[in-house]
């Protein structure tokens, strides 16, 4: 099971689920990580730390434990 | 206001996510006559107007902190969300005014449908078309205001092209209110569970796609560009970022240059917060020298004009000279925000950060800190996380904030030998690194604690969204600029007048009148003898004595111990003080015949020589630790809501600066400096 924390730089990819034992995941979902999204992980801090997606036309950054909750299909 | 007067005047209330243009929205809606308030009960504030007179409507416009969706999920969304429900003061909105970024249609539409489930009369405002329209598309409104059942306007933020129509919408909207009973909105809470809202989502999906059409070119190149973006593989129409926005991150985010270049901004913004203040600081400093002794040389040698001079009017400047600062550094970060820089520089900052506690949002106030405490701890709003926000406030006053300034010339000064001038600069730059990181490690300390310290939840989390960068509206953040300067003189002022006045007392009481032997001396001296022999016979250097005890151990007397007392309403005190009471009445160059006052003063009780090597790091070392400015306690008070937070800061900060002193004085003594 792949989660968004393992992609790689410009790899895109698409969700499958979100996982619940997060407790971010609602606001995950709010801020627009659904099942069916493609998302392509565009930065990463220099310290690997947080990442950014590129999601619904936007960018977002996030936690790698939060990315980590992001399941890929 | 109570709610009966309230309700005969309909209330509307702006609501939308971050970065949808809801700000620049309630601009246009209230002109300048908003005032900010505090949410009953909770530090988290809110603007309220009256919608501008042109206008002609009758209405209360309330706008809050933006707001994801109607499941909070930080102490000030939750304030908003339930002020949604029942304004403790304004009571349920009659219309709600919902804004969507429309290039973001699909992820901001979430709120709007959530709030037209919950029952509130919802009008939809949709901004940004242009970034929509760059990728060749547009927004059916009629489709999306039938499919969505509710009015659908369009507003150019930068123009403000659909002003005119909104303001019919709302009048439409509020004449109906008074034919149509409307019902109370209910709570959706128990419909937020992850099914529900992933089904919301995929209504909206299917919304947006049916309400988002390409745009009919005439030129054929840009129909080019609709069929490349409308690429089929993807099927949802404007799932594109920004494409300037993707390959300047690419350099500022870059994983090697990118902390380069954040540091590089940082830099350039911290240190010219203190250049371009500086001559405005001392515009404002002047302007009140001057007022004082205009003042004084009116109302003569009494004790009101020295209540007016040396209280009041002394006072009011301690506040303003801050200003300019203040200005600066809140049009910078306002800039810098408005770029959409902000956010990319706390996703950089958020792992080191983390480590000791903290969030990537931390490190804006942190910043700030350098310049003024108080704007900091506002800053510190931006932190979704309340125990990251707290501890946040907690550290700031730790940031060697400019007001140490002073105090650290001087103390440099003593302690550079005169042929050796380049010596000076670098314990200057010795402090400030020292400083940080005794931040750090005091951070990392206090989140070891905190738990005990600080009582909250933890629910650590990052989730920013990193805004399109764009060219910033300076009218928008000169505004922003105004109005926060305006919060900290409305917060610290009162406060700091009314203690710079005790603080007056303490130091011209009850020997107000001294006697002193005026023989040869012209009335300047006259003049500066007399403060000096008033303070050193004050209730304040009673103070002093009897804090003796606690100064021996330090190697210093009471007489270091009346400005310390003093500089504890404002740290600059600390050198003025210090010159009255060592009775430096040379005017034109206080610091050379002070410096030389210090080289000659003698330890009352030991006889030795009062300032040492030891004790002038010594007293470095205390004003690096020790909370000396009551603006920020009572700034502290505010934004974390009580008095635990602000008194834990003064007990820890101050009790570690006697302790750091004590080790310092004592340790270099036996080392053999002296």
């Amino acid at each position: 099971m792949k989660t968004a924390a393992e992609l790689k730089h410009g790899e895109k990819a698409r969700i499958s689920d979100i996982n619940s034992d997060n407790p971010s995941y609602k606001r995950l979902i709010e801020i627009g990580f659904t099942p069916g999204q493609e998302i392509e992980l565009v930065n990463t801090s220099v310290f690997d730390d947080p990442m950014a997606f590129s999601i619904r036309g936007t960018l977002i950054a996030i936690r790698r434990n939060e990315a980590d909750c992001i399941i890929l299909s | 206001m109570n709610i009966d007067v309230a309700k005969r005047i309909p209330l509307i209330t702006l609501v939308g996510p971050p970065n949808s243009g809801k700000t620049t929205l309630f601009n246009y809606l209230s002109g300048k006559n908003f005032k900010t308030v505090n949410y009953p009960g909770s530090t988290v504030e809110y603007y309220t107007c009256k919608i501008q007179d042109k206008y002609n409507i009758d209405a209360n416009l309330l706008d809050s902190p933006g707001i994801i969706s109607l499941n909070p999920n930080s102490p000030d969304e939750e304030v908003t969300v339930n002020s949604l429900y029942n304004h403790p003061e304004f009571g349920v909105p009659d219309l709600v005014i919902a804004t969507a970024d429309a290039s973001q249609l699909s992820r901001h539409l979430l709120l709007t449908k959530q709030l037209l489930t919950a029952g509130f009369r919802v009008l939809l405002v949709l901004t940004m078309r242009d970034l929509l329209e760059k990728k060749g598309l547009k927004v059916n409104t009629d489709k999306l205001s039938k499919l969505l059942r509710c009015d659908v306007v369009i507003v150019n933020g930068r123009t403000g092209k659909g002003i005119d129509e909104l303001i019919t919408t709302i009048e439409r909207n509020l004449k109906e209110i008074d034919t149509k009973n409307h019902s109370e909105p209910y709570s959706i809470s128990d419909q937020l569970s992850k099914e529900n809202l992933l089904n919301l989502y995929s209504e909206i999906e299917s919304l947006t796609r049916a309400v988002i059409e390409p745009i009919d070119f005439p030129d054929l190149e840009k129909v080019n560009k609709n069929i490349k973006i409308l690429n089929p593989v993807l099927q949802e129409p404007s799932l594109q970022p920004d494409l300037f926005t993707l390959k300047l991150d690419k350099v500022l985010l870059h994983r090697k240059y990118g902390l380069l270049f954040f540091f590089l901004i940082m830099t350039t913004m911290f240190t010219s917060i203190f250049w371009l203040a500086d001559p405005f600081m001392t515009l404002v400093d002047d302007f009140f020298s001057y007022l004082a002794q205009t003042s004084s040389a009116f109302l003569g040698n009494t004790w009101y004009s020295h209540l007016i001079s040396d209280g009041l009017i002394s006072g009011t400047g301690s506040v303003l000279v801050f200003l300019p600062q203040i200005l600066i550094l809140f049009l910078i970060l306002g800039l810098l925000e408005d770029t959409g820089y902000l956010a990319r520089g706390a996703m950089m900052i958020d792992k080191p950060l983390s480590k000791i506690g903290l969030n990537g949002k931390s490190f804006v106030p942190m910043l700030s800190g350098f310049a003024c405490a108080i704007p900091a701890m506002l800053a510190a709003r931006t932190i979704s996380n309340k125990r990251e926000r707290l501890l946040t406030i907690f550290i700031i006053p730790l940031m060697s904030c400019s007001a140490r300034l002073p105090v650290y010339v001087l103390l440099v000064a003593f302690l550079t030998p005169s042929d050796k001038p380049w010596f000076g600069g670098i314990l200057l730059a010795s402090i400030y690194v020292f400083s940080i990181i005794s931040s750090i490690i005091v951070a990392s300390l206090i989140n070891k604690f905190s738990k005990k310290l600080i009582r909250t939840e933890d629910n650590s989390s990052f989730i920013l969204e990193l805004p399109a960068y764009r060219i910033p509206k300076l009218k928008v953040v000169l505004k922003n600029s105004y109005i926060n300067a305006l919060h900290y003189i409305k917060r610290a002022g009162p406060i700091i007048l009314v203690l710079s006045l005790i603080i007056w007392f303490l130091t011209y009481m009850p020997n107000h009148s001294p006697q002193i032997d005026t023989a040869g001396l012209n009335q300047q001296e006259i003049i500066q003898l007399e403060k000096s022999e008033r303070l050193a016979t004050s209730y304040a250097a009673e103070l002093g004595k009897s804090i003796q005890p606690i100064m021996t151990p330090l190697g210093m007397d009471w007489r270091i111990g009346v400005s310390l007392i003093a500089a504890f309403a404002a740290r600059e005190v600390f050198v003025s003080s210090l010159a009255l009471i060592f009775r430096v009445t040379d005017d034109e160059n206080i610091q050379s015949s002070l410096l030389t006052a210090m080289q000659n003063a003698k330890n009352q009780q030991t006889g030795e020589p009062l300032f040492t090597t030891a004790t002038v790091i010594g007293l470095v070392v205390f004003f690096v630790f020790a909370l000396q400015c009551i603006s920020t306690i009572a700034v502290s008070r505010k934004e974390t809501g009580g008095w635990r937070i602000p008194m834990l800061q003064l007990i820890i900060f101050t009790s570690t600066a006697y302790l750091f002193t004590l080790i310092t004085v004592n340790g270099l003594k036996l080392l053999g400096i002296n």
